[in-house]
Formats: structure tokens, C-alpha cells, sequence
């Protein structure tokens, strides 16, 4: 083993921990006082590790070169691609982060480390090759995550969500464990090679237990119907910033480990999972726009229409195709734009006073004294609904054009029709905003930080974004290509 | 750079820059900038129309903008200039010249003038894309464009509800029209293969007594062509039929009745069929039809014409009526004295149109003749013009002195032409248009004696009331009401002037050229020789025969409107039933109500209630709808809150999920 | 003599009971932790079973991760746990319910 080599491509995540540590020590030494610096240097470390996993993707084309660790852990194209989502989101999530704490008196140095660290776990859960890395990663976020939505300490919501993800996450990841303890005893590995090798020697009913027991706990992370029922509490509860970051980043992480857990250890098995991933992404399209309907509050819309938006990226994983992978490897990059974009609008949203505005009655008849926010959050929620010339269009469009030549065509189909459902509350926003008259009064002017945030995820909605598809394309084919390689 | 494009974009440009400017800017700075445009269009005009009389301008094509490449279907923006177009340049720029300076006075109060004025320039433009159009669709652009900008005008004062109702008429009547070219267009593509006019007329001639198929019949290919493309006409130039938005069409201001129902837009009938006329030629049952038609418009409406009180209507019957001339000259081949006509009919019928205006315009915007009187003490230089105006269209003028007025000349020709061709059809034609000139002269004298002559019957408007604050029983034996009309600004005056020069001498000038000169028209209509001379040789009784009933009219009117002014009344009585179908304009709009409107109201209403609200809606977005609302309670009712509950939920899926795999 | 059923059965009654313990239990929450610590629990004999079935040394390496795992949930769950109760004065699963719908 050269361990040279296997440090090298696991650069990102032991850079990373290093200065969490670091930071933590900071954070220890110098208190509250340091929350800002620490917070600036965590952006840095996040956007240097982007840049990094960037030229590691390069470079990560060979497959045996980017194993590390025999084989525990492996940097490819598709961990590259989903590292930068990562890193990116959390990065611009906590750049608009400060400021929600900091106005209540609530921000610490703890915040940003505890984001490093739950960096490192996701970043972690999608290059592991191996259920024990696997496992290391996803405890790694979760904990962390937990903590992250009770951190308004004083808040009984938000201690509330964080007990509830807690209880729920940890009887998620009991349920991954007892399935991967099956895995291990009937194939006889942890490894996914191993496994895929096991499987394709001998098949076992116990083995296949496994299978489901796993795959269902990767699905409460994703929050896929009827594991989802978690998501809608604790995105209302948990503190704006950390739920604009739960909807991002932990989305593109679990996604991605569904993916590569589906397609490669168990990608021979296609058959068998198949019927469940259609059934669950029909069930958390329709479940998330139902849901949605009818909600007040924006945040808990905002969680509901992730559920229904992951029901769209699983259309991509049942198609089980190269293509399948790289079109849910589009929309999440197109997801996760929108979701920060709305989060940064909805942060930008304040009573005069410092408190923030969260429901239906509080943006009516915003275009009149926020155009410049009201519009933005039209352009998103558009691309939300996937109307064109939004950015959002393109990425339903390739995750069904996937499913149409997977010959799911009657999937695609119900697919496309339950979207039109999620359009309603999409276009209820701009009723609200456009047409109601204002109730209450709005703060006037908001941190150029947070602009520069939504900015940037506008014009990517933007007819602007179009422009992106063709590197898109590319890149999210190699990253299929990773691992379709090694199938 | 060719002079053309300054004249077709500049009003354009215009448009442009006086619409986004809008209120931004003084509205003056809209009003010059359009009226000056149009000034320059109409200076630039005039050389190169004279040019085509002198014989020393050759006919070109100015091409614009590569357009449609796809398959055998390629065209392009090009503007082409020949002496059809030079007449109508000459003719669309000179009045719209005018009645944007008009407008300058009539429009003086109004608040949106900007918009007015953007409006009037940006028609001009289209009248102008229509007039140089190249091909069938660039023609179609601007038959639409001005469809629009006629739309936007008459609906100019859209908070008055009889306005926006007249707009609206005006461009569904009009679609009934624009279907048949449309459709004319489409065919004539199957059949020729192009678009392009000038392959189109090379290649009409060899497709005469060629047959298609068409709902079930053998018919000839030309004659669906031609007539389909004549509806077309019919509607946008208000023919028999396709009337019925004109008269309502006068709700608009009054320099939009001038410039676009009298001078310009309503012409574009007449010109599409001149344009086209080498592919009438080979079509004799179109040519047919279009005789008909034009003589049956030709009549209706000058008798409707007699009835009616409102000097717009008036007038917009009269202008009905006189197209009908332009397009029975048409059918009987006369497609030059058609043109003449336009030509001339455009300067003396805006003249009366901008007249008219300065009468209401001194009267209070009162429109009713009744209520008039006496006017030619009070405001004579508009009488003096409305006098040049009404001396044209009644056709004065001797033959044997070679000298009248504008509307003598090609009222004439046009006669005398239906009457040399010869056939039962142009005799009908003739005996039409001649009762019509007989009704043209009394309705023309019944306005002039009505509005200039007589006692001053003002008080009785409500209009004057409102003004001097009086009742008619307050003002008691003075039946002006003390009020006192007022001459209109010079801005109104210049155009007059000019019109009247036009209305006196337009035709003794050009009548030459028009009717005898083979070279001027070159190749850019079907010009038949024989014809022409068959016009000039027929016998003198059928050449004073205008004149002969002018006077009859004029003795009519004068003896019923002015010697003894109770004969109007009495006979209105005596002939009741007969007085009553003219006055409600032979009962089209009632007709039509019940023909068409009330059965589609019938048929929309079944859609509506049994169909869409029945049926569709029913189950369909409010069914769904229901499911969706009854589905988001279910879902919201389902997240109870409680740890266990989703813990269960999350086991029963883990479950499910085991059972699928393993059976 | 005992063989890896015999485990695995085990393991499945422990998993189960502590899944149960989840969702019957309506009184306390740290009836909860402890149920997770159960189903933890299960795992972790199941897979010190098959590591010693298969002979194979993984499966002890894993058990050890699951161990330091749980001791870190445990913690962090008990910290979330007494905010809670500082925040709203009780502990008992069913008043758990101010977010929902």
C-alpha cells in the first residue's frame, strides 16, 4: 500500500479535519470573539478543498490511481463532481449564515467547525468504496447535523427538531447497520468489489435482506417517501441557515451514496430494487407536492418540495443507466442552486425589528417593496415548477429523457403529470407576492453577502444557465462513466 | 442608401421612439418627432412618384433582410418600387403628413397624444410594408400591421365602452376577411410554388382554365385563388357582407376615420387586387364577382348614406360606397382608373374626414347634423374646404371644357369604362354606379345644407347645452344658445388647404397620365389597351350622365333642405318601411346578430355549461383539484407530530419493502 | 452446539425489541436511547458472529467503529436531550409534538 498515494487523494477530507481541529482549538481558546474569523477561514478551507477535488477530478480518471486505502476509499470523477457540490453549498451556506445567529446574539465559533466536520463525513459517504468507511462518513455528518438543528439552544423548536432527526437518524442508521451486518455475513466482505463479487457468484435471501435493509436506511437520508417523515419537522425547526444547508449539501452526499451504493455493489441486482425506487420516487413526488399544499409556513413548503424533488432524482437512479446517473447528477447540481438561492432569499427576508419572516402572510405583497428579492424568488420558484426557459426545466428534462430510453415511459409520464401539481404551490409564491397586498412591513436593505449568494444562483436559473449544459453534460458523464466502469 | 428605406422606416423609427418615450417626455417631443418623420417620407415621396409620371424612373427592388429559407418556401425582405407603389407612397405619406399635423390641433387636449401619435406613425409603416411588399407574406405583414395599428386606433379612447366594442368588431370582422387571404396565400403557394409576386403574376397567365379539386368539385385554380384573395380584400376595404365595422369603426378620433377608414387602410383592398391583377385577368368568375360586389356596395351604401344624422357616418358610408366604384373598375379591367380613383378619392374623402373634424371640433364634439346650421357665417374656411371636398366627390366638372374637380375625372372614367367593356355586367355596373353618383350628390348637399345652411338649430344638442350651461326652454327664442363656434387652429387649417388643393386639381392634372399612358404603368398592373379606348368612344349622353344626376341631387337636396324643410320628414313618413330598412343600414347588424352571433353565443354556451364546466372541469382541473385538496389534508393530517408515528411509518415501509423483494 | 443461526436469531430478536421499543414506548425518551443502544447492540453481536463464522477479522473492526460510534450518539443524543428538557420541562415522547402538519 503507498500511502503517498492514498493521503493524496484523500487530501480534501484529512485538510479539512486538520483545521477543524485547528479552528476548534481557536474556537476553545479565543471564544465567541473568534466566530467570525473562523467562519472566514472555514468558507476559505471549503472553496480550497472545492478547488482541489476539482483538479483531482483531472487527474482521477485511471481507476486504480485513485484508490486509496486498499480500496476503503475511492477518488474518481463521481466523488470529484459530488465533492464540489458539497464543499460549494456549505460553503455558500454559511457565508449567509452569520448574520441569522448574529442578530439574536446566538452565533459561535462552534458553528462553522461543526460544518467542516460535517464536510468531511459527506465527502467521506461519496467516495467510500467500502460499508465501513461508508458508515464512518454518515455517522460523521449525522452527528454533527444533529447538533446543528438544535443550535438554537434556547429555541424549543429547534431543540425539538434536533431531538426528533436524532431519534429518527439514529434508528436510520441502525437500520443501515443491521442491514450491513447481513451484507457482510452473507458475502463475506465489506468491500464493494467484494460485495459485487459475492453477488455475482451466489445470491442469498439473507444477503438480499441486507440489500433492503440498507438501501431503505440511505433512504431516510434522502428523505424519500415513506421514509421522509422526519423532514418536513425538522426543516421547520431547525434555525433558517442549518435548514437552507440540510436541503443542500447532506441532499447531494446521501444522493450520491445511493447512487453509488445502487449502481456498483449492488448494481447487478438492478431487478430487485428497481420496483422500490420507482415506487418510492412516484411516492415522494406525489406526497411531496401534496404535502406542500396547503403549508403557511415557507420553510416547511420549502422541506416538502425537497421531498418532491428527490422523488425526480430517484426517476433517474430507476433508470439504472449511465444516463440515469448523470441526469440525477445534473438536477442535483441544479437542485442544489435553487434550494440555497430560495433558503438566501427567504434569510434575506426580516421585520424591521431583526425577526424573520417565514410564512405566506409575511411576503405578501413583497414585489412592491422588495422587487429586486420578489423577482429573484420568482425566477427560482419558476425553475422550481421546471417551467422554461428556467434552469430548472433542463434538469426534469434529463433525468425523464433518461427514463424515457431506460423504457420506464410510463413513469416518466406520471412523472411529468405530478409535477404539475408541485407547479401550484411554486406559483402560489408569486400570487402572494405579486398580487396580494402588503400586510406588514419588510427590511429594506439586505447584506451584500447574502446578494452575492442569490445572485449567483439566479443567473444560474437563469435562461443564463443553459450555458452550463454542455460542460454539465460532460462532467456528469464521466462521473457516471466511474463507476459504470467498474460495474 | 435607396430613398425607399427612409421613407418606410423612418415612420417606424418614429413610432418606436415616440412609444417608449411615452410620457417620459414632453408630448410635443412626440409629436414632432412623428410628424416630422412623416414629413420627410412625404418630401421623399413626391420625386420619385413624379418620377414614374415623367417616365424617367425605372421600377427596382430594394432588398432589406435575408427571412425565410426553408425548402421551396424563401423569401426575403425587399421593397419594391414601381409605379403602384410610387401612387401610393405619394398617397399614404401626403395625408398621413397631414393628419399628423392635424392631429396636432384636434388631439390638443387629449392626455395620451404620445401614444396617438406612435400609433398613427407605426400604421404608417405598415401601410407602408404592405404597399413595397415583395412577396405575398411581407404583404400579409403589413395587412395585419395595419389590421393592428386600425385595432389600436379606433380603440384609442378605450375607456368609453362603444369604442373599445367598435375596435373589437373591427379586427373580428376583419379576421373573417384575413382568412379568406390567408388561405388565398396558402393556395397560391401550393399552386405556384412561391411567394414572390413577380414569379407569381409571370406565371399566372399559363395556369388560366387549369382545374383543381376542391370540396369535391372540379373548379378552376384561379378562380378559388382570386376570389379566396378577394374576401380578403372585401373585409379589410369593407365590402357588401364585410362592411359592417366601418360605420362603427368612426368611434376612433377623427383624424384616424381621415387617415386610416377613408384615405389609406381601407384602400389596400383595392390596391392587393390591382397588385395582383395579371392573376384576376385569368380568373373571369372572380372578376365577376368583384364587379358585383363593388357595384352592390356601390349602391347600399349611398342609399344607407341618405339616412344617416351623424356627419362620420356620413361619410363613412359615402367612403363604403365609393370603394365600391374603385372595385367595380376593377372587375370590369379598368385597373387603372380603380387606381385613379383611389388616388384622387383619397384627397377629397380625408379632406371631408379632416372637415368633419373641424366642424365637430367647432360644434363641441357634437356630431349630429341635426343640431348644426348656419355654419358657414361662423366657420368659413372650413366650409370653403368642406365646398372643394363636396364639389370633388359629387363629380362636378364639364366634359366638352376638359375641366372638374378631382372626383369628376375618375368617377367618370370609371363609368364610362363599365360601360364600354360592354358586357351585362359592367352595364349593371354602370346603371349602379350612375343611381349611386344621383345618391352621392343628395346625401353630399343634404350634409353641406344641413351643417352650413339654415338656421342654427345648436340648442338642441346636448353637447352645446352642457357647454353654455343652458336648457333649450332657458334659451328660449335664441336657438344658438348664445354659444359661439370657433374657427380651428392653423394646424387644422394648413391640411384643409393642402387637401383642397389636392381635391381641386388632383384629377385635372393627372388624369392624363392615370387613364391613357401605357408607359406609366409599365408592367406593375394588367393594362388593357382596347378597353381604353372603348372608354373614351361611348356615346356623350353616357359622359354627362354624372353631371346630369349631380344635378338632380343637388336640386333634391336643395329643395328638401333647405326651400321646404318639411319634406324630409314627411316622406320619411310616407315611404316608413322603406326609410326604416335604409336608416337601420338594411338591417346587416341585425341580421348578423341573429345569424351569427346569437348562434355562436348559443353554441359557446353549450361548450361552456355542458362541455367545459359539464364535463371537463367537472372532472377534469376541478375534479383533480378536489383529489389534490382532499390529498394535501390526508398528507397533512398524516405528519401527526409524534416520534412513534413516523418511526411506525418508516418500519411499515421497511416492511412493504421486504415483502416486494421476497415474493 | 450452537451455530450462527442460532445468532442470528438472536440479534434479530434484540433488533427488533429495540425497534419496538421505539415506537410502542410512549413515556420516555430515554426509553428511546436505550432502545437505539439495543438495536446498536444487535448489530454488533451479529457481526462479531459472522466475523468468527467466517473467520474473518473485519467484521471485529467494524463492531469496534460501531462501539465508538455509539458512545459518541450517545453523548450527543443526551445533550439534545437535556436542552430539550430545559427548554420545555419535559421528557415524555408524547408532548413531542409542537411541529407538525
Amino acid at each position: 500500500m503507498d500511502y503517498a498515494t492514498s493521503f493524496y487523494f484523500t487530501a480534501t477530507e484529512i485538510g479539512l479535519s486538520l483545521c477543524g481541529l485547528a479552528l476548534l482549538l481557536v474556537a476553545g481558546w479565543q471564544g465567541n470573539k473568534s466566530a467570525r474569523m473562523v467562519t472566514i477561514i472555514s468558507v476559505a478551507a471549503l472553496f480550497g478543498a472545492a478547488i482541489f477535488s476539482i483538479g483531482l477530478f483531472d487527474r482521477a480518471t485511471g481507476e486504480v490511481a485513485g484508490r486509496a486505502f486498499g480500496d476503503l476509499y475511492r477518488a474518481d470523477a463521481f466523488g470529484s463532481f459530488a465533492k464540489v457540490l458539497i464543499y460549494v453549498a456549505a460553503a455558500a451556506v454559511l457565508i449567509v449564515t452569520p448574520r441569522f445567529f448574529e442578530r439574536i446574539d446566538a452565533y459561535r465559533a462552534e458553528y462553522p467547525v461543526l460544518m467542516l466536520f460535517n464536510a468531511v463525513g459527506m465527502g467521506m459517504m461519496v467516495s467510500a468504496t467500502d460499508l465501513m468507511t461508508l458508515y464512518i462518513g454518515l455517522e460523521m455528518s449525522s452527528l454533527s447535523s444533529y447538533v446543528l438543528a438544535s443550535f438554537l439552544r434556547n429555541d424549543e423548536r429547534s431543540s425539538e427538531a434536533g431531538l426528533k432527526y436524532f431519534v429518527l437518524g439514529a434508528l436510520a442508521s441502525g437500520i443501515i447497520l443491521y442491514g450491513v451486518s447481513l451484507v457482510y455475513g452473507f458475502t463475506g466482505s465489506t468491500n464493494y468489489a467484494g460485495i459485487r463479487a459475492a453477488f455475482e457468484a451466489s445470491f442469498s435471501t439473507g444477503a438480499l435482506f441486507g440489500v433492503v435493509f440498507v438501501l431503505a436506511g440511505l433512504a431516510f437520508k434522502i428523505s424519500a417517501v415513506p421514509f421522509h417523515m422526519w423532514t418536513p419537522d425538522v426543516y421547520e425547526g431547525a434555525p433558517t441557515p442549518v435548514t437552507a444547508f440540510f436541503a443542500s449539501a447532506p441532499k447531494v452526499a446521501a444522493m450520491g451514496m445511493l447512487l453509488r451504493m445502487a449502481m456498483d455493489p449492488f448494481g447487478g441486482e438492478a431487478d430487485a430494487w428497481r420496483q422500490i425506487v420507482i415506487f418510492a420516487a412516484l411516492a415522494s413526488i406525489v406526497v411531496g407536492a401534496l404535502g406542500a399544499i396547503g403549508q403557511q409556513n415557507l420553510k416547511r413548503l420549502l422541506a416538502y418540495s425537497s421531498i418532491n424533488n428527490v422523488g425526480f432524482i430517484m426517476i433517474g437512479l430507476a433508470a439504472a443507466t449511465p444516463g440515469g446517473v448523470a441526469g440525477a447528477l445534473t438536477y442535483l447540481a441544479i437542485y442544489v442552486a435553487m434550494t440555497i438561492g430560495s433558503f438566501t432569499a427567504l434569510l434575506m427576508l426580516r421585520a424591521p425589528d431583526g425577526t424573520n419572516l417565514e410564512t405566506f402572510a409575511d411576503i405578501s405583497g413583497l414585489s412592491t417593496k422588495r422587487p429586486a428579492l420578489a423577482w429573484s424568488l420568482l425566477a427560482l420558484m419558476f425553475s422550481l415548477a421546471g417551467i422554461p426557459p428556467l434552469f430548472g426545466f433542463w434538469g426534469k428534462f434529463v433525468v425523464f429523457q433518461a427514463a424515457v430510453q431506460a423504457d420506464l415511459v410510463a413513469l416518466a409520464a406520471i412523472g411529468i403529470a405530478a409535477s404539475v401539481i408541485g407547479a401550484f404551490y411554486y406559483l402560489k409564491f408569486i400570487k402572494v407576492m405579486f398580487f396580494d397586498e402588503p400586510t406588514r412591513e419588510v427590511e429594506a436593505t439586505s447584506p451584500v453577502s447574502h446578494w452575492v449568494v442569490l445572485g449567483i444562483c439566479v443567473a444560474i436559473m437563469s435562461p443564463l444557465g443553459y450555458l452550463l449544459t454542455v460542460p454539465l453534460g460532460e462532467w456528469t458523464a464521466q462521473a457516471a462513466a466511474s463507476f459504470v466502469a467498474a460495474m | 442608401m435607396h430613398p425607399i428605406l427612409l421613407i418606410v422606416f423612418l415612420p417606424l423609427l418614429a413610432a418606436l421612439v415616440a412609444g417608449l418615450t411615452n410620457k417620459a417626455a414632453p408630448s410635443v417631443f412626440a409629436k414632432a418627432i412623428t410628424t416630422g418623420a412623416l414629413f420627410v417620407s412625404a418630401a421623399l415621396s413626391w420625386p420619385i412618384f413624379l418620377g414614374f409620371v415623367a417616365g424617367t424612373y425605372e421600377p427596382t427592388v430594394v432588398p432589406v433582410l435575408k427571412w425565410v429559407q426553408s425548402g421551396s418556401l424563401a423569401f426575403d425582405w425587399a421593397l419594391r418600387v414601381d409605379t403602384l407603389t410610387a401612387i401610393m407612397l405619394v398617397v399614404i405619406n401626403t395625408v398621413s403628413a397631414l393628419v399628423h399635423l392635424y392631429s396636432w390641433g384636434y388631439m390638443d387636449e387629449d392626455p395620451d397624444q404620445p401614444r396617438f401619435f406612435a400609433y398613427l406613425s407605426l400604421f404608417t409603416f405598415a401601410m407602408l410594408m404592405l404597399v413595397t411588399a415583395d412577396n405575398l407574406v411581407q404583404m400579409f405583414f403589413g395587412w395585419e400591421g395595419v389590421g393592428l395599428a386600425s385595432y389600436l386606433l379606433i380603440g384609442f379612447w378605450f375607456r368609453k365602452p362603444s369604442a373599445s366594442a367598435a375596435a373589437i368588431k373591427a379586427f373580428v370582422v376583419n379576421r373573417v376577411g384575413d382568412l379568406g387571404f390567408m388561405l388565398g396565400i396558402f393556395g397560391t403557394y401550393l399552386v405556384f410554388d412561391t411567394v414572390s409576386i413577380t414569379e407569381i403574376l409571370a406565371a399566372a397567365p399559363g395556369m388560366s382554365g387549369a382545374t383543381i379539386g376542391f370540396l369535391g368539385y372540379n373548379v378552376y385554380t384561379m378562380d378559388v385563388l382570386c376570389v379566396l384573395l378577394f374576401i380578403g380584400a372585401m373585409g379589410k376595404s369593407a365590402q357588401l357582407g364585410l362592411h359592417t365595422w366601418l360605420p362603427d369603426a368612426m368611434e376612433g378620433p377623427t383624424p384616424v376615420s381621415a387617415l386610416i377608414h377613408a384615405a389609406t387602410m381601407v384602400t389596400a383592398g383595392v390596391f392587393m387586387v390591382c397588385r395582383l391583377s395579371p392573376m384576376f385577368e385569368t380568373a373571369p368568375v372572380a372578376l365577376g364577382l368583384v364587379t358585383f360586389i363593388g357595384a352592390a356596395t356601390c349602391i347600399f351604401a349611398a342609399t344607407v348614406g341618405t339616412t344617416q344624422w351623424d356627419i362620420k357616418r356620413v361619410i363613412a358610408y359615402s367612403t363604403c360606397s365609393q370603394l365600391g366604384y374603385m372595385f367595380f373598375a376593377a372587375g370590369v379591367g379598368a385597373y387603372g382608373a380603380a387606381m385613379f380613383h383611389l388616388f384622387t378619392h383619397a384627397f377629397f374623402k380625408a379632406l371631408l374626414f379632416l372637415g368633419a373634424g373641424s366642424v365637430i371640433h367647432a360644434m363641441h364634439h357634437e356630431q349630429d347634423m341635426r343640431y348644426y346650421g348656419e355654419l358657414r357665417k361662423h366657420i368659413p374656411l372650413t366650409f370653403w374646404a368642406m365646398m372643394a371636398g363636396t364639389l370633388a366627390i359629387t363629380g362636378v366638372g364639364i366634359y366638352h371644357l376638359g375641366a372638374g374637380f378631382a372626383g369628376f375625372w375618375s368617377k367618370d372614367a370609371i363609368l364610362e369604362v363599365a360601360y364600354g367593356r360592354g358586357t351585362e355586367l359592367g352595364n349593371f355596373a354602370f346603371w349602379m354606379g350612375t343611381f349611386a353618383a344621383l345618391l352621392t350628390s343628395f346625401y353630399s348637399w343634404r350634409l353641406m345644407f344641413l351643417t352650413f345652411w339654415g338656421k342654427p338649430r345648436w340648442i338642441e344638442s346636448e353637447h352645446i347645452q352642457h357647454s353654455v350651461h343652458k336648457t333649450p326652454e332657458e334659451a328660449g327664442e335664441d336657438t344658438t344658445g348664445g354659444y359661439h363656434p370657433h374657427e380651428s387652429p392653423l394646424t387644422m387649417l394648413i391640411p384643409l388647404g393642402v387637401l383642397s388643393i389636392g381635391a381641386v386639381l388632383a384629377g385635372q392634372v393627372f388624369a392624363p397620365t392615370f387613364l391613357d399612358d401605357a408607359a406609366f404603368w409599365g408592367s406593375s398592373i394588367f393594362y388593357n389597351e382596347p378597353l381604353i379606348h372603348a372608354m373614351h368612344n361611348v356615346p356623350y349622353l353616357v359622359k354627362y350622365a354624372a353631371l346630369i344626376v349631380m344635378v338632380i341631387g343637388l336640386v333634391v337636396a336643395w329643395y328638401a333642405y333647405i326651400k321646404d324643410t318639411s319634406i324630409p320628414a314627411k316622406t320619411a313618413e310616407q315611404l316608413g318601411p322603406i326609410y326604416r330598412f335604409l336608416y337601420n343600414k338594411w338591417y346587416f347588424d341585425e341580421l348578423y346578430h341573429y345569424l351569427f352571433v346569437v348562434p355562436a353565443f348559443w353554441l359557446g354556451r353549450q361548450f361552456w355549461k355542458i362541455g367545459d364546466v359539464g364535463t371537463i372541469d367537472r372532472f377534469g382541473p376541478n375534479g383533480i383539484a378536489w383529489v389534490v385538496e382532499k390529498g394535501s389534508v390526508g398528507a397533512r393530517k398524516f405528519q401527526t407530530g409524534y416520534l412513534y408515528s413516523y418511526a411506525l411509518v418508516m418500519l411499515l415501509g421497511l416492511v412493504a419493502a421486504i415483502t416486494w423483494v421476497l415474493f | 452446539m450452537i451455530g450462527i443461526e442460532h445468532y442470528i436469531v438472536v440479534s434479530a430478536i434484540l433488533f427488533v425489541l429495540g425497534v419496538l421499543g421505539i415506537f410502542l414506548n410512549r413515556k420516555n425518551i430515554i426509553v428511546i436511547l436505550m432502545a437505539i443502544e439495543l438495536i446498536l447492540l444487535s448489530v454488533n453481536l451479529q457481526l462479531v458472529a459472522f466475523s468468527a463464522f467466517l473467520g474473518d477479522l473485519v467484521g471485529q473492526v467494524f463492531a469496534m467503529f460501531v462501539l465508538t460510534v455509539a458512545a459518541g450518539e450517545a453523548a450527543v443524543g443526551l445533550a439534545i436531550l437535556v436542552i430539550y428538557f430545559r427548554g420545555r420541562g419535559t421528557i415524555a415522547v408524547d408532548d413531542v409534538d409542537r411541529l407538525k402538519g
